[in-house]
């Protein structure tokens, strides 16, 4: 997330894709960083992910997609 | 020797990575061998040099025993396996680069030797090199593992009796530094926010909203703790509620916010005495924050400490230029945003507000003031220090150049005043009344004390009831409720017979409250008009400050 | 530096012994300390900045970096091919970072800002 929060100072949008299971280290992480909406906006996809087949993994990115152009087009709300 | 290194003492447990990676190593607790032998040393220590192939023996001869030996290195990866090579010591190495067990373990210099127990107890243990101790330890890791003693000094060699040792890296300045932000910054539980590496901590802390608009010294580490040897007091102790969330003020958020305002750290103790009294019910700092009004805690330092600080007194008193006076009064705003949630547009409806809700601090010139200061007139004594908060306008100005005398003086006064908040506005609350050195002296001449400046006033601010009320050329006036209930008749307006009863401006004497302040030279004088007054209003507060 | 002797410890004033009083989880890390910056609210929030401006629409050029965990590349394959079928005039760069245990090199991550307009990073898990 240090990656994404060096882009967003640059003005470049970002979204974090991760597993289900990450969101609450995600949560903490942004939080750590002052921008708590990486962790609101990002994209989460049912776990697991290490065990997934390959047609499971391209199922989960076509259920993925339209959540991580949202996050890509949707203002963002300003303080 | 330190206490941490006293026999019986427990052993401090740590673990660090191995030289080679992939590994960690140190003591653990509980301790799982039968002794352990730690070797604390620096590459560059020349007693380090001649110790190194002695640790070695003594752990090749007791190692089958149960003697586990450890260096533990000060110094870097590369050095330290050139040290290990040249000495081809065949012990685990461990870095302590960020010297956390060196810190632990609490000595001075290397080489340190410590000989730890199997119940993770201190043994023996000893810095630089002596003949004896260096025996008498091998003596006591043989005793403790059950094997004789073994002979360690070999043919031919001649064991110096001293040899001292170098400084342990803890005491480099710039380490010992660091080291200190580490202890103190352990200490400390504010959430941590970390500055992402491409950006500018100024422009990150812009963007988060927790500033006054002026940018803001970012709160490391490193500043908090030094800002909080500025107070004895501990940084979790609650100084205050802040309205309007009734937040904790922890002296450790105040330090923070001090440290945004740019504070040094002797400043703190003023910061948290204001704060005292501007979260107490009187001062109703919720009702100042909230209102449409102008007011702003100005906060008036009294005592010995203005001049400790550096706290101005004298020209330009109201203005920049200051830090102790910018600063100060920048971290009680500050507080209130951050801590209280106090922010123009939510809680914070003023109109128009005012410079002085930047900053409004200052010291009253008790040197060039005739009479007993602010705080000795409200009880405390000439060398306590104290701060007085009063809810107040931005300063306006009282002309007079040309009076002779107390009485036209301070009748000018009165004419100046009777303007605050609108001038048919009688029976007001506080106002602050700052008098500059050279009207000081006028009226001292004539030998008048503050009551006789109050009595003035209060005569040459005094208009007849009828004039004080809405009419048809000015609407605005006293409402009649707050006029006195025996004024009025039955049709609840003023008696025709009160309508040329005079009305002082002030409801009280007291509630002109006077301040010496400013520049030896110039003959203006200053007025702050306060808030309301009584129980739905503000009423002036004064706190000591305490270190 | 100075010799001491041995032996001679002088008057410990200093703490000694491992604190058990740090906020959990965070590592004694004293080189960062510059970065760190403590947080001045009552902490009701989470301390917020804005996030960059978005665009109304997906505009290009699509940077997909890839953290490089496993399996990763097979989403970033999938979601290559349907974001070409939703944005076909939009330039699409696959990147990689060298390890997801650390941020991007600086390098990597001047090249990404330099070339991306938007990224999306996948998959932490």
């Amino acid at each position: 997330m240090h990656d994404l929060a060096d882009y967003e100072a640059r003005g470049i949008a970002t979204v974090m894709v991760a597993s289900s299971e990450f969101v609450g280290a995600a949560h903490k992480q942004a939080e750590a960083l002052g921008l708590p909406e990486l962790a609101t906006r990002a994209v989460y996809v049912p776990h697991p992910i290490q065990d997934a087949s390959d047609e499971e993994m391209r199922a989960k990115a076509r259920g993925a997609v339209d959540a991580i152009v949202q996050a890509l087009t949707a203002p963002a709300a300003r303080p | 020797m330190s206490a941490t290194l006293s026999t019986g003492t427990p052993a401090p447990p740590f673990l660090l990575q191995t030289l080679h990676g992939g590994g960690e190593d140190g003591v653990r607790s509980p301790a799982t061998d039968p002794a352990t032998l730690l070797f604390f040393f620096k590459h560059d220590c020349p007693t380090c040099d001649f110790v190194a192939p002695l640790v070695g023996r003594l752990s090749k001869l007791l190692g089958g025993a149960g003697l586990r030996s450890v260096a533990v290195s000060q110094s870097d990866s590369a050095t330290s396996s050139a040290f290990v090579a040249k000495h081809e010591l065949a012990i685990p190495v461990v870095l302590d680069q960020e010297l956390s067990a060196s810190e632990a373990y609490a000595f001075d210099a290397v080489p340190c030797l410590v000989l730890i127990s199997g119940e993770g107890r201190i043994l023996r243990a000893f810095q630089g090199f002596g003949r004896e101790d260096f025996l008498a330890l091998a003596a006591d890791a043989a005793r403790t593992c059950g094997a004789a003693v073994p002979p360690l000094e070999q043919a031919g060699e001649r064991w110096p009796e001293n040899r001292p040792g170098c400084d342990s890296r803890v005491h480099d300045p710039e380490i010992a530094q660091r080291l200190a932000v580490r202890r103190g910054a352990a200490r400390l539980s504010a959430r941590r926010v970390h500055v992402p590496e491409a950006e500018d901590p100024f422009e990150f802390f812009a963007a988060l909203g927790i500033d006054d608009g002026l940018p803001v010294v970012p709160p490391t580490e490193a500043r908090v703790v030094r800002m909080l040897e500025g107070t004895k007091r501990s940084p979790s102790e609650v100084v205050a509620l802040v309205p309007p969330n009734l937040a904790p003020a922890t002296v450790e958020k105040i330090a923070i916010n001090a440290v945004m305002a740019g504070c040094r750290p002797e400043y703190l103790p003023v910061v948290i005495a204001a704060l005292e009294a501007a979260c107490t019910d009187e001062f109703n700092l919720h009702g100042v924050l909230a209102t449409t009004y102008f007011p702003t805690p100005v906060i008036v330092v009294n005592g010995p400490i203005r001049h400790e600080i550096g706290i101005q007194c004298a020209g330009n008193v109201f203005g920049q230029g200051f830090r102790a006076n910018a600063t100060i009064g920048r971290a009680v705003q500050l507080v209130v945003r951050n801590l209280g949630g106090g922010k123009p547009g939510e809680v914070d409806m003023a109109t128009l507000g005012q410079p002085g809700k930047f900053t409004c601090c200052i010291g009253e010139n008790e040197e060039e003031s005739p009479w007993e200061p602010l705080h000795v007139e409200r009880g405390f004594r000439r060398e306590q220090n104290t701060v007085t908060l009063f809810a107040g306008e931005a300063p306006r100005a009282i002309l007079d150049q040309t009076s002779r005398s107390a009485r036209s003086l301070a009748t000018s006064m009165g004419l100046c005043l009777e303007s605050v908040a609108h001038p048919k506005f009688h029976g007001y609350g506080e106002v602050m009344l700052v008098v500059c050195p050279e009207h000081c002296r006028t009226l001292e001449a004539d030998g008048w004390s503050k009551a006789d400046l109050r009595r003035r006033i209060q005569e040459a601010t005094s208009r007849p009831l009828g004039q004080c009320l809405p009419d048809a050329e000015c609407a605005e006036g006293l409402p009649l409720q707050a006029l006195p209930r025996d004024l009025l008749g039955q049709d609840g307006r003023p008696k025709p017979e009160t309508l040329a009863l005079p009305l002082a401006k002030f409801r009280r004497d007291e509630d002109i409250l006077i301040v010496v302040a400013g520049a030896r030279a110039g003959k203006f004088s200053a007025v702050l008009g306060g808030w309301v007054g009584g129980k739905m209003g503000s009423e002036a507060v004064t706190r000591e400050i305490m270190a | 530096m100075g010799r001491r002797k041995n032996g001679v410890g002088g008057g410990d004033t200093r703490d000694h012994g491992l604190r058990d009083d740090r906020p959990r989880g965070r590592v004694a890390a004293v080189g960062n300390s510059d970065r760190m910056i403590l947080d001045p609210t009552a902490e009701h929030r989470p301390l917020r900045r804005p996030l960059s401006v978005r665009g109304s629409s997906l505009r290009g050029p699509i940077g997909l970096v890839d953290i490089a965990k496993a399996r990763g590349d097979v989403f970033l394959d999938e979601l290559e091919a349907l974001l070409r079928l939703r944005a076909p005039s939009e330039q699409i760069i696959r990147l990689r970072k060298p390890t997801f245990t650390k941020p991007a090199p600086r390098s990597l991550r001047d090249e990404i800002a330099q070339r991306c307009r938007v990224v999306i990073q996948a998959l932490a898990d």
